[in-house]
């Protein structure tokens, strides 16, 4: 059970992304910042009041980048959250940060609020990489963020990385993951670059201008991060993520494990009670629905019974620990084997998965082909 | 109003030279529909016409004009298509008329169609009124079109009209002209009724409605009438003329132009070009000219999911009520199960219907290649007809195979002759003539295998020609050729529905593409999928789709699981459009990849 907060601000847009973000400028900046933070706490307020599942156990400040908004702003935002909605004891406190972003005295400030997780944009460690897909930071600048991070005592550091960019190479690739490991962060998230429909990156790969690594060279990335780092001692525990041990990320989990969870902010999806629903991914209208004191979602969808299954198995196989027979049973009082027979049949059939000490997982086939095993268990 | 002042004309032209727009000024004109019912082009009435600017259905509008003589006219246009596919249809549109009016752009002179219009006109007496339209655009030129008119049809400069039917300019002149040059109908009203159909459609509540022209006699409401080519016989029970909405009529004589209403099932009880008598006085001989339309191309169409196989029967059943040339039977495909052996006039007569499968039922078709109708002559001396490559007997049975053949006319600016040349030869063409319409352009004749037609002819020959091109065929017969069958087999097993015959010459460039093009349109599946053209037993090309590698949505978006469930939704919705043959999910173009390789 959780909580996710998404800072929708940004220093510049990248080229690759399709969440929700808006580069403001400096003079609105504060008294837009200010009002959000205001419908942010209202907006937990209303939730807190509705949640009934438990003690949360995880706090994840995502964006957008949220260490755009000053040092101290975050950390106050993050202290009332922690006292004000029911936390147990040590949460998981994760914010998003981009190398530039960080500094030393703001790192320092976010620790002393609670905060024992950083997971930082890197992506890769080659300027002109960085440049195709337009992040803001220069890959000298990674080295120097950690080593604050450290300082600071913040141990569990995640470093996202991107491999099938622009132009990129399989040797660059092989350097990032080098790089990147040197550091030695306790987590790794290594994804492969989407083309979302709207982006800037998108049209320009359609209209020929940027030419992008095909699927065959992209399954090489995926396999050399694979091997590389788990020659590393780091854990491969779901398709894009790898952790040294006791380091997965907790608040992750929640969400392949098909847990609720509160979502806060503009452009936040949340799911509580068998509801998800998503926030209406406009700031200023928002702002305007929390000052009217209604709940700013623009979608709600009810999951039924059959629906959640389905969603557990599709997010569930994600994990490499798969999805455990037993527990799947004692929640939906069915067993997977009933409700999915037919499916689990020919994904045993076509090699994808296998059944194994009780859970059903993927294999090292239905890894590149996870799309594939999710989708059967749609209905 | 007798019938000497009654004036029955059509409008013909190739295609995009503003025919309808025309027919729409003519129409505002004479005050037949006001400006503000003016939806653009009145004649076109359903929604893909107008989308693809083409007439599918003529239809008759009965005008009234007030011309400068003082006297009352009753003008009758008659529309035609304007596709090659529906030749016949014009050539019993024009049967309705006694004159035309020829139109021509301005800017683009006397085309293809322009030519093969005007020489079935011809060939039907019709007094020609040629119209020069779209004056009103910069480029016009209809100094030169005139010069075009008199140098080859030798049509005198000074009978043609300039208009612009866009802004209007000219719609009286062409009216008088009408009235002067057109000779009113010729019939006798006391000989025995005879009437020819040229066009019908299907009512819902009318059942089929015949547009038919009397030519001697009358009909009348409560007779008994008579189709000569059937001997069926039906009660009128209402006649009427489009003014152009219906007009209620007690009665037809000579030269009107109306419809009839006689509970007649559907539109193969009204063939167009057949005679309608009456029963009680027959006439002694039908009108010339009727003959049962004949399907030139034939394709399977299947449905993608197995249960909606009785849908496209009812479909089919409902569309056929409305096209007496649609014809299809029931027939079983190894790879893709049930579905429907279709006959269509042309291939643009088989995208319309197969669109309007679509869009109006809501199914989803795999629509195989089509072919034409193979005459195949074997060993013992009898002919079998075949319109399906899985209908072909075995090697050792035939003795010969003819394929039909067409007389194609082709009209190009004089630069483009040796592009044309080259088109027409790589398709087999046989060179029968070429002559200059003017100076700088060339008129080409060829004889084509009508195959060769199907397959992308008319786009190959734009694009070589930047679009100047233009095109018309008509059915010379069959001749003997050394076809074969060309199989593809998918993971090694042969898929009926890719096969197709193809003359030996071609057979191993076409094979080699089909694999080829079949590569790019089947997606990479789990397992590496070899795909092989064969003539019998001999591999004659080979092609492999690569293993999927890699289908991973890297990131889970926040917790954002709606979204990955539905990306992951439609990316399942897409398979299941997909057919699956045996462990290959193949997607519907690939039946159709045959058209789209060289």
């Amino acid at each position: 059970m959780g909580v996710y907060v998404h800072i929708p601000f940004c220093a510049q847009k990248c080229y690759y992304c399709d969440f929700y973000s808006v580069v403001v400028s400096r003079e609105d900046f504060t008294s837009l910042v200010g009002s959000y933070l205001v419908s942010l706490r209202q907006e937990a307020l209303y939730y807190r009041d509705r949640w009934k599942d438990g003690h949360l156990e995880s706090l994840f400040i995502g964006g957008g980048t949220p260490t755009v908004l000053p040092p101290e702003e975050l950390a106050g935002l993050i202290s009332w959250f922690l006292e004000e909605l029911p936390f147990g004891a040590e949460p998981e406190v994760t914010v998003e940060a981009n190398p530039q972003s960080l500094t030393a005295a703001g790192a320092k400030v976010l620790a002393e609020a609670g905060v024992n997780r950083i997971s930082l944009g890197v992506q890769a460690f080659q300027n002109h990489l960085l440049e195709a897909i337009g992040r803001v930071h220069r890959a000298e600048q990674v080295k120097a963020s950690v080593a604050a991070l450290r300082q600071a005592g913040i141990s569990n550091v995640n470093l996202d990385l991107m491999f099938g960019l622009p132009g990129q190479s399989q040797r660059e690739w092989t350097e990032t993951l080098e790089s990147a490991i040197a550091l030695e962060p306790s987590h790794l998230s290594c994804y492969g670059l989407i083309l979302e429909e709207g982006t800037p990156l998108e049209k320009w790969v359609s209209a020929g201008l940027v030419e992008v690594p095909d699927d065959d060279l992209q399954a090489e990335m995926y396999e050399t991060a694979c091997r590389i780092l788990k020659g590393a001692g780091y854990e491969h525990y779901e398709i894009s993520n790898f952790a040294l041990p006791a380091r997965r990320s907790r608040h992750n989990l929640l969400y392949w494990r098909n847990q609720p969870f509160i979502g806060l902010g503009s452009g936040a999806t949340g799911y509580i009670q068998n509801c998800r629903y998503r926030n209406i991914p406009d700031l200023w209208r928002y702002i305007q629905c929390w000052r009217a004191g209604s709940p700013a979602y623009e979608d709600a969808e009810h999951v039924s019974p059959e629906q959640e299954m389905d969603e557990t198995m599709m997010v569930g196989m994600r994990l490499l620990e798969g999805v455990d027979e037993a527990s799947f049973r004692h929640r939906y009082g069915v067993s997977f084997w009933d409700v999915y027979q037919a499916a689990i049949a020919d994904l045993l059939d076509r090699g994808l998965v296998k059944y194994t000490e009780g859970r059903l997982r993927v294999t090292a086939r239905g890894l590149f082909l996870e799309n594939q095993v999710s989708q059967a268990f749609l209905r | 109003m007798g019938q000497k002042n009654i004036r029955n004309f059509c409008i013909i032209a190739h295609i995009d030279h503003g025919k309808s727009t025309l027919a729409d000024r003519i129409l505002e004109y004479t005050g037949a529909v006001s400006k503000r019912e003016m939806s653009e082009q009145v004649l076109d009435s359903m929604d893909l016409e107008r989308e693809r600017g083409i007439t599918i259905k003529l239809k008759a509008v009965r005008l009234t004009y007030k011309a400068k003589d003082g006297q009352e006219y009753i003008l009758n246009l008659i529309d035609t298509p304007g596709h090659v596919d529906f030749s016949y249809e014009v050539s019993r549109s024009l049967a309705a008329c006694e004159g035309a009016l020829l139109v021509i752009d301005a800017s683009q002179g006397i085309e293809a169609q322009t030519l093969a219009n005007l020489y079935l006109a011809l060939d039907h007496d019709l007094e020609i009124i040629p119209v020069i339209n779209k004056i009103d655009l910069p480029n016009a030129d209809p100094e030169r079109v005139i010069r075009e008119l008199e140098d080859n049809i030798g049509i005198p400069g000074e009978d043609a009209v300039l208009v612009s039917a866009r802004t209007g300019v000219g719609i009286e002149d062409i009216l008088e002209t009408i009235v002067e040059r057109i000779p009113p109908p010729q019939g006798d009203p006391e000989a025995p009724t005879r009437a020819m159909i040229f066009d019908s459609h299907y009512d819902q509540y009318r059942g089929a409605v015949a547009y038919a022209r009397v030519v001697d006699g009358t009909i009348r409401v409560g007779e008994i009438i008579q189709m000569m080519s059937t001997g069926r016989q039906f009660e009128v029970t209402d006649l009427g003329v489009l003014a152009p909405n219906f007009v209620r009529v007690g009665a037809l004589g000579p030269g009107d132009v109306g419809c009839i209403i006689a509970s007649m099932k559907d539109v193969r009880d009204t063939r167009v070009g057949d005679t309608v008598t009456v029963a009680s006085r027959p006439a002694a001989e039908a009108l010339s000219g009727y003959r049962p339309a004949k399907p030139m191309v034939y394709c399977g169409l299947y449905p993608v999911i197995n249960e909606e196989y009785t849908a496209l029967r009812d479909a089919l059943d409902k569309l056929q009520l409305n096209d007496a040339a649609l014809t299809y039977e029931a027939e079983s495909s190894a790879a893709l199960g049930f579905g429907y052996r279709c006959g269509f006039l042309g291939l643009l007569h088989l995208e319309i219907v197969q669109e309007r499968l679509e869009r109006e039922f809501d199914l989803d078709l795999i629509t195989t290649a089509p072919s034409v109708v193979y005459q195949v002559v074997l060993t013992d001396g009898t002919v079998k007809e075949v319109d399906n490559p899985s209908a072909l007997p075995p090697v050792t049975k035939i003795d010969h195979i003819k394929e039909p053949y067409v007389k194609a006319s082709i009209m190009v600016p004089d630069e483009f002759v040796g592009a044309v040349m080259d088109v027409c030869q790589d398709r087999r063409g046989i060179f029968v003539t070429m002559e200059y319409i003017t100076p700088e352009r060339a008129r080409l004749e060829y004889e084509l295998p009508l195959a060769e037609i199907l397959m992308d002819f008319f786009d190959r020959l734009k694009s070589r020609t930047k679009g100047y091109a233009s095109l018309d065929y008509e059915f010379l017969g069959y001749r003997e050729s050394q076809v074969v069958k060309l199989d593809i087999l998918l993971n090694g097993n042969p898929v009926d529905a890719l096969s197709c015959i193809v003359h030996q010459d071609k057979a191993l460039s076409r094979g080699r593409a089909l694999a080829e093009k079949l590569k790019e349109v089947i997606p990479r599946q789990q397992f590496e999928v070899p795909i092989q053209a064969a003539i019998g037993n001999k591999i004659i090309a080979r092609e492999t789709v690569r293993a999927l590698r890699k289908d991973v949505l890297a990131k889970c978006y926040g917790g954002d699981v709606s979204r990955k469930r539905k990306l992951l939704e439609k990316q399942k919705e897409g398979k299941k459009r997909m057919k699956s043959l045996g462990n290959v999910e193949v997607p519907q173009e690939a039946f159709m990849a045959i058209l789209q390789v060289d």
